[in-house]
């Protein structure tokens, strides 16, 4: 045995820095050492793996993202505020951030909204928020909340096969055709799983925020892919157009051969489904609706005018400090005179003119005989009204009414009782009317007789 | 080019190879197991056929059913509408190919004018057959379909059944 072999090894690995020529020793050392130098490659490749994978850092990222994983739920489960406290700045500031941009494309939606609140489709909806008790802040909410239309399927009901696709976007990835396949192989096993023998179709799909809406008639459905929430009136678009498709190409798609070129002329229908993201035309019977209700309030508010009118009438034939400006032409009193002068002019409102007859002649003899004294009570007294005016039965305002009376209606003045006259007059239809009115509504340029004249008034 | 559809549905019982036809043959845009869970899975083959005086592009829209009980309930309903079918059976296994006269009668109740062609299906397995050709002609002959020993595994037979049914489902 040779000295370096009886003690340690004072350099490098055990037992290399020895001398190998003698086989005994080398066997020893092989005894000795060998564990030991296998151990060391081990770690030696352990060690370059672990470099290796701390320089890659998709392997390092891939190694340690399952343990951080563990850590963080272990954490959130053990500290639930503290990790709260931690990353509220981070996700605080994103949720805020998200909030302010949906509110402010909330608030360009009803922008937008508010600029057409005066089209009859805003009206409409104004109408429909009336009748079912909503408010128009609400209506106007749930009017701005974001809709958009992506794809339309217009599918064969009895093979599933696509009868017609129409998208918003050129995705030459989406196959249509399988799409309508499998939609109508889930709409068949829901209907055998859970419809249970009842009449009834799947009428929608909802995956996040995206959903397909479906409509169905005898022979095709409708299938309408959207993000959003679909405005009121859209479902009623789609069955109006899926009905209508199954009207029009009813022989068509009773014996569908797999053939849809005769289909081709539904692409701008359902092309038009596409472009109701924006807020749209009212229906044909939502503008039956529509017409009518306002021709009602037409007529409500003629009647109301009418009616105002009416009342107006009645209430200005109720004296009112309104007073009677005669005409400035000259008073003359029925003064009979013994000539005929007529030096007065009669105001051609009131005819015939009340010239006392006879006049006689005046023959000069000697012997003549006094004139007889006209009697100014034969003459009638004559004026007209200054205003449009119910009369009464009787000579007061409570009293019944009686006739309407046109302003500037020649009257014959009756009888006087009080403020009121007692009238004769004949209307555009020949007839005769009589009935009170108040004075302050009759001008007459005569002066009234007091044989006329009711000396007490009878309220 | 006139371009037709027309529904197809595979049936044979559970493990025949009919999704092993559909899956190497076709093009199909799901996975499989949308038969486990609702049943069917839709795939589409297309093939030129000719049609009077005229070749005509023809998708066959393959529905590829369930051969397990589970979903018997719903089978009629996608058996709906269907033009024609492949029916599947397994020559390694004899009981198959009676089933098949289920299948086919099942189908004409629901598309009286259903065309068929029959797929025999594993003949690259010869030591194991159990069924001969001419049990696979009698059926055939009893349904007024043609017949093809098919290999999912090697692709014999796969394209010409194909194009015999489109040609029969489009005449």
């Amino acid at each position: 045995m040779t000295e370096s072999s009886s003690g340690p090894p004072r350099h490098g690995q055990p037992g290399d820095s020895a001398p190998r020529s003698d086989p005994p020793v080398e066997e020893l050392r092989s005894i000795l050492f060998d564990r030991y130098r296998l151990r060391i490659a081990e770690l030696e490749a352990e060690l370059d793996a672990l470099e290796r994978q701390i320089n890659d850092s998709d392997a390092l990222a891939a190694t340690i993202a399952p343990i951080i994983g563990d850590a963080i739920r272990r954490k959130i489960r053990d500290a639930r505020d503290e990790m709260i406290e931690a990353l509220y700045p981070i996700i605080g500031q994103t949720v805020v951030r998200a909030v302010s941009e949906a509110i402010r494309d909330l608030a360009r939606n009803i922008d937008a909204q508010m600029r057409t609140s005066f089209s009859p489709r805003a009206v409409w909806r104004r109408l429909q928020a009336q009748v079912s008790g909503v408010s128009g802040a609400e209506m106007a909410l749930r009017d701005s909340l974001p809709f958009a239309v992506d794809q339309v399927f217009l599918i064969h009901r009895e093979t599933g096969l696509l009868l017609w696709y129409v998208s918003q976007s050129i995705d030459d990835s989406f196959d249509s055709e399988l799409i309508s396949g499998m939609l109508t192989a889930i709409r068949d096993f829901v209907q055998d799983t859970f419809g249970r023998g009842e009449s009834g179709d799947l009428d929608e799909i909802q995956y996040g925020d995206w959903r397909i809406l479906i409509e169905t008639t005898q022979y095709a459905y409708l299938a309408v892919v959207v993000d959003g929430i679909e405005p009121s009136g859209f479902r009623a678009e789609m069955r109006e157009r899926v009905i209508d498709i199954n009207h029009t190409y009813e022989d068509t798609l009773r014996q569908y051969d797999g053939d849809n070129r005769p289909l081709a002329p539904v692409e701008p229908s359902l092309r038009s489904l596409v472009a109701l993201t924006e807020p749209r035309e009212l229906s044909t019977t939502q503008k039956r609706v529509l017409a009518v209700v306002s021709a009602l309030a037409v007529l409500c508010l003629a009647v109301v005018c009418l009616g105002g009118g009416w009342a107006w009438r009645a209430a200005r034939s109720t004296p009112t400090p309104q007073p009677i400006t005669p005409e400035p032409t000259a008073t003359y009193t029925v003064a009979p005179s013994p000539t005929p002068t007529t030096a007065s002019s009669p105001t051609p409102t009131v005819t015939p003119s009340p010239t006392p007859t006879p006049t006689p002649t005046a023959t000069p003899r000697p012997t003549s005989t006094p004139p007889p004294t006209p009697t100014p009570t034969a003459a009638p007294v004559l004026g007209v009204m200054t205003g449009n005016v119910w009369t009464h039965e009787g000579p007061y305002i409570s009293s019944p009414p009686a006739e309407l009376i046109e302003q500037g209606q020649p009257v014959e003045i009756l009888a006087v009782s009080g403020d009121w006259y007692r009238l004769r007059w004949i209307s555009r239809g020949q007839d005769e009317f009589v009935a009170w009115a108040s004075a302050r509504w009759v001008g007459t340029m005569m002066t009234i007789p007091a044989s006329i004249v009711t000396p007490t008034a009878a309220p | 080019m006139t371009s037709i559809a027309k529904k197809i549905c595979l049936l044979g019982d559970f493990a025949v190879g009919k999704t092993s036809l559909v899956r190497r043959f076709v093009y199909s845009l799901f996975e499989d197991k949308y038969i486990s869970t609702i049943g069917v899975k839709v795939s589409r083959k297309t093939v030129a056929v000719p049609r009077a005086d005229e070749v005509i592009e023809l998708k066959m829209m393959l529905w590829d059913l369930a051969g397990s009980e589970e979903f018997s309930h719903v089978r009629a309903s996608y058996l709906r509408g269907a033009a024609g079918a492949v029916l599947v059976c397994d020559l390694t296994r004899p009981e198959t190919l009676d089933s098949l006269r289920t299948y086919a009668s099942d189908l004409l109740g629901i598309s009286p004018n259903a065309q068929f062609v029959l797929a025999a299906n594993k003949c690259d397995l010869t030591e194991q057959q159990q069924l001969t050709e001419q049990q696979v002609k009698d059926l055939a002959t009893a349904l007024d379909a043609p017949y093809h020993l098919t290999s999912a595994k090697t692709g014999d037979e796969v394209e010409s059944l194909f194009r015999h049914l489109g040609k029969r489902i489009s005449t």
